[in-house]
């Protein structure tokens, strides 16, 4: 019940939040210098289709019209037509957010079941040789340059030994083979993706080993690591069943805090191998002026990153049972 | 209303005699010289301050070397390392050694400038939010939820989008518009947990105003901490504007690391010119975790409670 009352509230104060990120942004839309008009017109438009989209979006009314009009068309998920495809934005949207959610949340999945596992380990080798090599080898991980570090590994192993494909998400010849089975289509996927997802582990993996390091020493200076010793549990033991799963909590709420900082990098990523997910758009919708495009991924965006907050605060509160909302 | 200001201090305050100054200086540095990594980032960004410097001298010997006009006439491709050229030239003969250096000289400028603001804004509003308490609290703390959300990176994207192209101090500006959250929240709860203590109802017993409380009796014992976090965001602020040179929306006038990535790219030399592609991306990583390093060993001046966890880190 306390559960669900604080969801409630909190989707309430991500409503607001919501709420003004939009004005922001419609704001910014109109002091910018240069014709609003223009920006949700594509130029290339017939007179009558221009017509048409203008007064879909109601660019030829008043200002305040102009906002009620922007905030329904976003909840009704109308966000102009893309210049580049023709296509509604939403629509655009629809066919790349897949792809970015299945890059982008395997790899921080992975990274952090990794650091997990090794900050633990290393938590307990702490003062040796090995564990100061490793908090030093995390620290250079998570301050590697992204774009730069994607461009060595594409170097080395895409092009030097040629293991895995440079670019793009999928190989033309296997998805046009009528032949080509679901297992197939996959595989190739996979083998596109491994390059990219390489690249978003170091980036994370890094962070995450050095929080589950940190937090680990402090557990195992609580009374029940002692109480668990006296009792005469074995080491291995002590430290997966009793410190590891409280260790790990912190961990959960930085994968959230450092979400905004996490989709950088996802769209440096997706940029960088030519993933096609929602960053490599956004980018590519700013670099040819496709104002519809990249507000639209923007938004998308935002809302994905407040949503991905509660859930994992939520998510927080299941794994530690003593939080109560 | 002096007086107050001699009573019960925890640290810092100017009524102290010099020779505290001068000792717990050296206590702190002390630990921080003493600290492994905490050495390595002062020698990696002493080294990179070098850079800086001598970023100036290259143009001065010939105009060749000048990183963004000067081109060598006899080179017109992008030429291995050679006498001339110590780590080669892009691709229309310009000097990269000479490039490498001005990159220095922005990103200490870019980062420096940014942490700076974000930290004088987050310390700020930190400071306020914290000792006005209520209303005030919530709407700058609801703020600071707000803007912490945003990727920076990708709302420089829609501000250049928006604004064309963005000159350098703009996008300083920016960073550190956005980067400010994160400061607030630390500055606010020390804020919260000195509001209460002994001292500062002496000084509002003394009839001391919020402003003087604020200024002479919060700000020096939040400024440590303020300190800390700068070294972070003088870290994020140098990785979020050498991403934006790198997907071509840095300012044009400038040469920085970000930059000589994307003509790397762009140009598609990424695989014929090694000389090229690795100097920027080391420098950036490098100059980055220098920082970071430095950080985590004030981190443990700051809190001796770090300090004997980890005795010979």
């Amino acid at each position: 019940m306390t559960l669900n009352r604080y969801i409630l509230r909190r989707l309430i104060e991500i409503g607001i939040s919501f709420f003004i990120i939009l004005t922001g942004l419609f704001l910014l839309f109109h002091l910018a210098p240069g014709d609003p008009v223009a920006r949700m017109v594509d130029p290339s438009m017939t007179a009558e289709d221009e017509l048409r989209l203008i007064a879909q979006l109601g660019l030829d009314q008043p200002l305040w019209h102009q906002y009620l009009k922007f905030v329904a068309n976003f909840f009704s998920g109308n966000f102009g037509i893309s210049f580049h495809y023709g296509k509604p934005v939403s629509q655009v949207i629809a066919d790349r957010l897949p792809n970015t959610v299945l890059l982008f949340t395997t790899a921080v999945i992975l990274s952090a079941l990794a650091g997990v596992w090794l900050g633990k380990i290393i938590a307990w080798l702490k003062g040796r040789p090995i564990d100061t090599a490793v908090t030093i080898g995390a620290l250079v991980c998570h301050t590697l340059f992204l774009p730069w570090i994607a461009l060595l590994i594409i170097w080395l192993l895409g092009y030097q030994w040629g293991w895995f494909p440079i670019t793009g998400m999928i190989s033309p010849e296997v998805w046009i083979d009528p032949g080509a089975t679901l297992l197939a289509k996959s595989i190739d996927v996979l083998h596109h993706m491994v390059l990219p997802m390489l690249t978003l582990f170091l980036i994370h993996f890094g962070s995450y080993l050095l929080i589950m390091r940190s937090s680990m020493l402090d557990t195992l200076a609580e009374d029940y690591i002692y109480t668990a010793r006296a009792k005469g549990l074995p080491e291995r033991m002590i430290r997966d069943r009793h410190a590891a799963p409280n260790a790990a909590l912190p961990v959960v709420t930085s994968v959230g805090l450092s979400l905004a900082f996490s989709i950088n990098g996802g769209a440096l990523t997706e940029k960088v191998f030519s993933w096609p997910g929602i960053g490599r758009e956004l980018v590519f919708a700013v670099s040819n002026n496709d104002y519809p495009l990249a507000l639209g991924c923007f938004l998308l965006i935002a809302a994905v990153v407040l949503l991905a907050n509660l859930v994992v605060d939520v998510l927080y509160a299941f794994l530690d049972p003593r939080i109560r909302y | 209303m002096a007086k107050a200001d001699t009573t019960v201090h925890t640290l810092g305050t100017s009524d102290l005699p010099e020779s505290y100054w001068q000792s717990a200086f050296m206590d702190n540095w002390g630990v921080l010289s003493r600290h492994t990594i905490g050495r390595i980032g002062l020698a990696l960004l002493a080294l990179f301050a070098l850079m800086a410097i001598g970023s100036f001298i290259p143009p001065l010997i010939d105009p060749i070397y000048n990183p963004m006009s000067g081109v060598d006439p006899g080179i017109s491709y992008a030429s291995a390392p050679s006498w001339k050229h110590w780590l080669g030239t892009d691709f229309i003969g310009r000097d990269i050694f000479s490039q490498l250096l001005a990159g220095a000289r922005i990103a200490f400028l870019v980062g420096i400038s940014a942490a700076f603001i974000s930290i004088f804004l987050g310390t700020a509003i930190g400071i306020v939010a914290g000792y006005a308490g209520r209303w005030t609290d919530t709407v700058l703390m609801r703020m600071a939820d707000i803007v912490m959300v945003m990727p920076t990176l990708l709302v420089l994207l829609i501000m250049s989008a928006l604004f064309g192209q963005l000159n350098i101090w703009t996008i300083v500006l920016l960073i550190a518009l956005f980067r400010w959250p994160g400061v607030s929240r630390v500055i606010r709860a020390q804020t919260l947990t000195l509001k209460h203590r002994p001292f500062i109802e002496a000084a509002k017993i003394a009839g001391a105003s919020h402003l003087r409380i604020i200024v002479r009796h919060l700000l020096p014992n939040v400024l440590p901490l303020a300190l800390l976090y700068m070294t972070f965001r003088v870290t994020s602020a140098i990785v979020i504007e050498a991403a934006l040179a790198f997907l071509g929306f840095g300012d044009p006038g400038t040469v920085s690391w970000g930059m000589m990535l994307q003509w790397v790219w762009k140009t598609g030399h990424m695989f014929q010119a090694p000389w090229w592609l690795l100097p920027p991306g080391i420098c950036i990583s490098l100059l980055t975790l220098a920082f970071y390093m430095l950080g985590r060993a004030l981190e443990e001046v700051l809190d001796p409670r770090l300090r004997r966890e980890d005795p010979e880190e």
